[in-house]
């Protein structure tokens, strides 16, 4: 028994080893690496669980007899219609009416792998993997991050699509006895054009199932696209309207019980002990008091609110490592003396900046400043929460997760099931931003679940616990050094930045084998080491602060903060050269057109050249982010001292071929909104080891009246796509601070503004 | 404290429960009675997640004991806008202008959209600022305002439709 599992478990390796090797590289031969691997058949290698009735086209396409489409689409709802915009893609080659679609997520299974996540690769077929590539790409990572979604699915899901729709034609051409080329499939029908006679996929759909497509076909041009392109509406909306669609909170059956988790007060620690549970049971509707071994305690509770109440009322003690409390001064201090240190690692480094700065001649400008930020909480509107319920050796779970891979693993290990027993139900999430691809409400759902078995428990943070227990956008201290030549050029440009490693951090939770050390990690320097200047003496280094605060995958990650240092500092750079910002931007992307458009179609829209209103001022910044480019100006208004209007915003994308230009534009506002509210108020700070900030009142968010206008103008670009979830959110500090600096002539260097004295009506 | 069996108007509906009188009405709707759409965000009368209307008034269920309702006064939750099928014109313009991303907030926003509209057959931008105070995370507030304009619109119509039959 044992053994033939075993030799499953070889035969399936040893089949992925042969297609690893079996050569992607040069032959153009059709055997892909990850999702690619199932598209051409009706694999057996999914479960195609709750895709109701019909016949599967492969992992993706499932279709009834009366021609109801469904696809699985394995990436997170959070806000970003992935819902919709992987469908168009998939629809779009399939030939099908939109509104036959139906969308379901599906368990996490090896077909529906994040490719691009896992190896950084575009996952066509046609570019040669190695063999590292390879191995990534089969690690099961059903993940939705990174903005990666719509680069992942551009050609894989539109090959799904169009695999599918071959093979019903291979089996319409097969029932009517003509040939293929006398077959064409159009709105769920394949047609005969000979004859006019139609056969609808739904009646294809069991035979279609039985051939296999070993060659992908021609994958339509742009000009072909009738979904793809439009700004088709969100199917996800209509339960979002009307109270409908179920986060993980909602998930309700008759007897649930919650358990509210209370985590140790101070970062860092443990809880070791309660000390009134016998209190604590008497309280009204309490049911037990579990202290998990992961240091952290849950009050079962018959409804929420008794839940929380009880998990606020426990007295515990809670013990660390024996180093002292965290305080922000401490952080302060430690980023400031690594930054002043010798750096340990060194990404980018062009000509010889040093020798650039100690050969400064006189008609040389050098400019330094030192630029700080401060950790940021996500803050998702739906605290965390998982819902779990093991009953006879089988877990079923409710989780607005972004990494369903990632929750099944850890479910296993808190449960202690085997992963072939446990079903992982992804919800909508209300509000991701990185946050929900952490484990820890995961694991402790399962650990509650495990406390009470045969009961549905819902594992709930009250709003404090959820502020209080984040995996924070790191804090941050960066030293910045640039030339300006005689003739006003950028001659050379060093940045030097403190900080957490986010990638070590975050990665020691969620995949521990991946998970590089701070010196090896690619990210640090995101948003300062990839940027599109053409600077002749250009370095970028880092050092790396080690102290237990969990730090996390942040909206835009390193470019949120190292967004705001460089592009500031680029500003700083452009007012020393005497130069106007967006034309010294310009003067160093010559040659790379896509930046040059961007840079001028965002002079356009926001009338930069022209300036009306003297109280009136405006800021640019420009970023390059997860394959796509955005540049925005904010336009401010003074309306006292230190008290601004943000007026509007005016945004430029340039993200390759465009999915759903309405869901793109959505994301540049939601991206601008989330960088201004971190700009104006975002601050999580540290007391005598432990977080002060707890709710909105002090974390607060930028609400309606504060909110700009904001134009966005996305370009029209036949390239691979870029990710539009999060290239918004980075230049939104810089451009408002660097029209705080036209109009005030005061430098922003810290963030939050409201820090600063700084107010917005 | 002490638990009371309690009458409570609900979307119409007279609903009876036991609770403690100071439970919030939030966790009354969502964990007794299992209606999911008012949501939970902050707890304390900040995000507006949890809006209800109450007797024409915008209110923060999570911090509205339960207690404190007199059977008489009439609630109304998300679920009571379509209750006949149809969609309300506040939820008509939010999917015109696809509002919602994660949609988490948009309960409550539509709940406070829909009492200014009833109170405000043609709200002002500083109108709206005033009275959506709600949080959303998500940053969906100039569809929110531009959704609120449009809705504003078609009542209007709606009801000049109406009057001139
Ligand atoms: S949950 Fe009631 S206002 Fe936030
Ligand atoms: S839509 Fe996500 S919080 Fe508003």
């Amino acid at each position: 028994m044992e053994n033939n599992k075993e030799k499953r478990k070889l035969g399936k390796w040893s089949r992925r080893a042969f297609i690893g090797a079996g050569g992607l590289v040069g032959v153009g031969l059709v055997v892909g690496v990850g999702g690619y691997v199932y598209i051409g058949k009706a694999i057996k290698k999914y479960s195609g669980r709750d895709m109701g009735d019909g016949h599967s086209l492969n992992a993706w396409i499932r279709i009834s007899p009366d021609n109801k489409i469904t696809l699985a689409v394995a990436r997170a709802e959070m806000g970003q219609g992935v819902t919709t915009s992987v469908a168009q893609l998939i629809a779009e080659e399939l030939e099908v009416n939109w509104e036959d679609i139906t969308v379901m997520h599906p368990q996490p299974e090896s077909p529906y792998s994040n490719t691009f996540l896992s190896t950084n690769r575009r996952s066509n077929p046609f570019v040669g993997y190695d063999m590292m590539d390879k191995i990534l790409a089969f690690l099961p990572l059903i993940a939705t991050g990174g903005s990666t979604t719509i680069i992942d699915a551009w050609d894989s899901m539109r090959y799904a699509g169009a695999t599918a729709r071959e093979m019903l034609i291979s089996a319409a051409s097969a029932q009517w006895g003509i040939d293929r080329s006398k077959c064409k499939a159009e709105n769920g029908y394949v047609i005969n054009m000979d004859t006019n006679e139609k056969l609808s996929y739904g009646a294809l759909s069991e035979s279609a199932a039985q051939y296999k497509s070993d060659k992908l076909p021609k994958l339509k041009s742009r000009s072909e696209f009738k979904v793809v392109g439009k700004p088709i509406r969100r199917n996800d909306i209509p339960a979002k309207v009307n109270g409908t669609a179920k986060f993980g909170l909602d998930i309700k059956t008759k007897g649930m019980l919650y358990a509210a988790v209370k985590h140790a007060n101070k970062t860092g620690y443990a809880i070791t002990s309660i000390n009134n549970e016998t209190k604590i049971l008497k309280m009204p509707g309490v049911k037990k008091v579990v202290l998990t071994q992961y240091g952290k305690a849950l009050v079962i509770a018959d409804n929420s609110w008794r839940a929380m109440n009880a998990s606020k009322a426990l007295s515990v003690t809670e013990e660390n490592d024996g180093s002292d409390p965290i305080t922000s001064a401490y952080l302060e201090q430690e980023l400031n003396r690594i930054v002043n240190e010798e750096p340990i690692a060194t990404k980018l480094d062009i000509g010889d900046v040093g020798d650039t700065i100690s050969n400064l001649s006189d008609e040389e400008k050098l400019i330094e400043a030192t630029y700080t930020a401060p950790y940021l909480a996500h803050a998702c509107l739906e605290p965390m929460n998982a819902t779990v319920i093991i009953k006879d050796g089988k877990v079923e779970s409710w989780i607005g997760h972004q990494a369903s891979s990632v929750a099944h693993t850890i479910l296993a290990e808190s449960t202690g099931i085997d992963k072939e027993n446990i079903t992982i139900n992804i919800t909508f999430l209300g509000g991701g931003f990185g946050r929900r691809s952490e484990p820890d409400f995961v694991r402790l759902a399962g650990a509650a679940a495990k406390a009470m078995p045969g009961v549905m428990i819902q594992t709930i943070f009250s709003r404090e616990e959820d502020t209080r227990n984040d995996m924070y956008r790191p804090g941050a201290v960066c030293k910045l050094k640039g030339i300006i030549d005689k003739d006003g050029n950028a001659k050379s440009l060093s940045a030097n930045l403190a900080i957490q490693s986010v990638e070590q951090n975050a990665l020691k939770r969620i995949m521990p084998a991946m998970a590089p050390s701070p010196k090896a990690a690619k990210i640090t320097l995101e948003g300062i080491d990839n940027q599109p200047y053409s600077i002749p003496n250009h370095r970028a280094s880092f050092g790396d602060l080690q102290v237990p605060i969990q730090v996390g995958f942040w909206r835009s990650v390193s470019h949120s903060q190292n967004g705001f240092f460089n592009e500031s500092f680029i500003d700083e750079m452009a007012h020393t050269a005497n130069k106007d910002p967006l034309l010294f931007r310009l003067s160093m992307v010559q040659g790379k057109p896509r930046y040059t458009n961007v840079l001028n179609k965002l002079a356009q829209i926001s009338n930069w050249r022209t300036k009306s209103d003297p109280n009136v001022f405006r800021g640019i910044a420009m970023l390059f982010s997860y394959s796509s480019i955005v540049a925005e100006v904010a336009e401010i208004r003074k309306v006292g001292d230190k008290e601004f209007k943000i007026e509007n915003y005016y945004c430029v994308i340039d993200c390759g071929n465009i999915v759903n230009p309405d869901t793109i534009k959505a994301q540049m506002e939601s991206g601008i909104i989330f960088g201004l509210t971190a700009a104006l108020y975002g601050e999580i700070t540290w007391k005598d080891g432990s977080i002060v900030q707890s709710n909105f009142h002090d974390y607060p968010m930028l609400k309606l009246k504060t909110t700009p206008k904001i134009h966005v103008e996305i370009m029209d670009v036949d390239e691979l796509p870029g990710g539009v979830g999060e290239p918004a959110t980075p230049p939104a500090a810089p451009a408002l601070t660097n029209a705080i600096y036209m109009a005030t002539g005061e430098r922003i260097r810290s963030l939050p503004l409201s820090k600063l004295g700084y107010s917005f009506v | 404290m002490k638990i009371s069996a309690m009458q409570l108007n609900i979307n119409g509906k007279t609903v009876n429960i036991e609770a403690e009188d100071n439970m919030p009405l939030l966790w009354v709707l969502r964990d007794i009675l299992h209606m999911t759409g008012t949501k939970y965000g902050c707890g304390i009368a900040q995000c507006g997640a949890c809006s209800v209307i109450v007797d024409g008034t915008v209110m923060r269920s999570c911090s509205l004991p339960v207690g404190a309702i007199e059977k008489s006064m009439q609630i109304e939750t998300i679920e009571s806008l379509d209750a006949n099928g149809q969609l309300s014109a506040v939820q008509e313009a939010w999917i015109e202008h696809q509002v919602p991303q994660c949609g988490y907030c948009q309960s409550g926003m539509i709940m406070a959209a829909t009492q200014l509209l009833k109170d405000n057959a043609t709200p002002s931008d500083e109108d709206i600022d005033r009275a959506m105070i709600n949080i959303c995370r998500c940053g969906t507030y100039n569809r929110v305002r531009a959704a609120i304009h449009t809705a504003a619109k078609n009542i209007n119509q709606i009801n000049l439709t109406e009057a001139s039959k």
